[in-house]
């Protein structure tokens, strides 16, 4: 069994814009959001939502330079 | 029954359907958050559409695909349908309160939950946040059940994408049927050759961007609850707030400079921000409308930062390009967030005459077509001001010269640009009309004296470009019962772009015999 046959995982894994890198921000968003509503305002939590934002910008810059390679 | 009939009905079904399933699907919301009286209301209001919607699917279900015609009536009858059925929730939570229920303790009603027992309220509400409007009947948000505030924030979030687009994506049925009705919701680009894949790319693209909208918003300091509901209206350029002074609450230089990316990211088309999520940048400045998005903002932020700076509004030059970039922006996008509101600073209704007519301008322009933005939208702008350059030119060339008009690298052929430029012209012209016959009707109703003309042109605009700002006109004692109507009469045909209702209105009347 892979990864695309799971179930809620399989349609992003289908839909988005056929990037694993993409895909699994959009599956780790909702994850985090509810990390962030349990365990509150942290430095723990604080940097994973950074991570989240920075990551996302600097994937596309990365992704922008590669296709003009 | 005829046919048409029958493929109508099937096809306003599904989308009855499809609301049923966000009703319950809100369901999680009273459950988390206690407030386990909302519950029966909601449930209801649920299932009601989900019967009439089941009833017509079922009765229908061999019924012919859509046409042209089927697919404006479908498109502009469900959105005002969908608008009714959405109104459930607000009348019947505010009735559960002002009556009570019998074995769950319901909270003590207040003022603005009140307001909604009043069926036209509730219903001004629904179509405000399905067309992404965002001008409200409420008077302090922040009282409203969380139940109430999550369902503002969710029609918001899935209006601003489409209620077509989202049944279709949901209840995928491929065929020509669901190009004719993507096409009739005001959408016309497709990122991929199949429509059912299209839209479950929107989809995915706007999932992911109110990820990280919710994200970027909570780290720089709203609450989380704020940063949900805000990430989702600022994103689908709805504009609800769940706060009493819209965004001013947080007074936050911070929080207003990072909502600015997230209204401009609703304001760019699905297909472009799928391309620039595929590594192809040029897209931001190669696509007309994309770079005409950066242009035409970072214009209008200095010309109003410079008029409000200059009248004397705001003392600092910083304090001028705060308010002036992100009423500029939340305006021109059509998200219609206020920061300049009278508890921390001067009202966007007392603002300069020259300053407010700039952000009416933001307003009647919109962003690009293919996003979430209301407006006439920056390429129908472009398209008519190439073709009125383009025609003038033409007086200085020999008859004989062969000439093109080149939009967004697409060279038209004579005929071409004559089709699209009259298309252009006529959505422009009704725009107009429209918003005139609705400053009308305002100047007719409202007390004289009491509102500037520029406020009411205003508040039309924003209406009717479902921008959702207020000069202070709209509220549930202020505005009166006729005004609600013409100002849901404006969002709806704002958000369809005019044509689908005006198409459905000629064939009601032409079968009842009223227009021939």
């Amino acid at each position: 069994m892979s990864l695309d046959d799971l179930p809620i995982v399989d349609d992003p894994l289908e839909a988005g814009a056929e990037d694993r890198v993409f895909d699994s921000l959009l599956l780790v968003g909702p994850l985090l959001i509810l990390f962030i509503a349990i365990a509150g305002r942290s430095p723990l939590t604080t940097g994973g939502a950074i991570a989240y934002c920075w990551f996302f910008i600097s994937y596309i810059i990365y992704r922008g330079g590669q296709e003009r390679v | 029954m005829n046919e048409a009939m029958e493929t109508i009905g099937r096809d306003l079904g599904r989308m009855l359907e499809a609301l049923s399933g966000l009703l319950f699907v809100s369901l999680l919301v009273p459950l988390v958050w206690d407030e386990y009286w909302a519950i029966p209301a909601l449930i209801v209001s649920g299932l009601l559409p989900l019967g009439i919607g089941f009833a017509l699917t079922s009765q229908f279900r061999e019924a012919t695909q859509p046409g042209k015609l089927h697919g404006m009536i479908i498109a502009a009858t469900g959105w005002l349908l969908v608008a009714v059925f959405g109104s459930l929730p607000f009348l019947l939570i505010a009735w559960t309160v002002e009556l009570g229920l019998p074995v769950v303790e319901t909270p003590s009603q207040t003022e603005t939950l009140a307001a909604f027992t009043e069926p036209l309220n509730a219903l001004f509400e629904s179509m405000s946040g399905f067309t992404g409007t965002g001008l409200t009947m409420t008077d302090n948000e922040a009282v409203l059940p969380r139940t109430l505030q999550w369902w503002r924030s969710f029609i918001e979030w899935v209006g601003g994408v489409g209620v077509i687009v989202l049944t279709t994506a949901i209840l995928a049925r491929p065929g020509s049927g669901s190009l004719t009705l993507y096409e009739s919701e005001a959408r016309s680009e497709r990122i991929h050759p199949s429509v059912v894949s299209t839209v479950q790319t929107i989809w995915w693209i706007f999932i992911l961007f109110t990820f990280v909208s919710i994200l970027l918003l909570w780290v720089v300091g709203m609450p989380l609850w704020g940063a949900i509901n805000h990430a989702m209206t600022g994103l689908s350029t709805g504009g609800f707030s769940i706060t009493d002074n819209s965004i001013a609450t947080y007074d936050s230089a911070a929080i207003d400079f990072a909502l600015l990316p997230i209204m401009m990211l609703g304001s760019i088309a699905f297909p472009v921000h799928y391309l620039i999520l595929q590594g192809d940048l040029r897209n931001f400045y190669a696509d007309l409308q994309t770079r005409w998005v950066f242009i035409y903002m970072s214009a209008g932020t200095l010309a109003l930062t410079a008029l409000v700076y200059v009248s004397g509004t705001y003392k600092s030059l910083f304090a001028a390009f705060r308010y002036g970039s992100f009423q500029f922006i939340s305006a021109a996008t059509c998200a219609g967030f206020q920061t300049a509101v009278d508890a921390t600073n001067v009202a966007l209704g007392r603002w300069p005459a020259q300053a407010q007519l700039t952000v009416v301008f933001g307003m009647i322009v919109g962003g690009a077509a293919g996003s979430t933005v209301g407006g006439i939208k920056l390429i129908r702008a472009l398209t008519l001001l190439k073709g009125i350059r383009f025609r003038i030119a033409d007086i200085f060339y020999p008859t004989t010269a062969v000439r093109r008009l080149e939009i967004n690298g697409r060279r038209l052929n004579d005929q071409e640009m004559r089709q699209e430029f009259e298309e252009a012209a006529i959505i422009g012209l009704l725009w107009f009309v429209f918003l005139g016959l609705g400053l009308f009707v305002l100047l007719l109703v409202l007390p004289q004296g009491e509102y500037a003309l520029e406020n009411v042109i205003f508040e039309v605009a924003s209406a009717q470009g479902n921008v959702g700002l207020s000069s202070g006109i709209t509220g549930p004692d202020s505005l009166p019962a006729v005004g609600k109507v013409t100002f849901m009469f404006n969002m709806w045909i704002g958000r369809l772009e005019i044509i689908p209702v005006l198409v459905t209105l000629r064939t009601i009347f032409s079968r009842g015999g009223l227009y021939q």
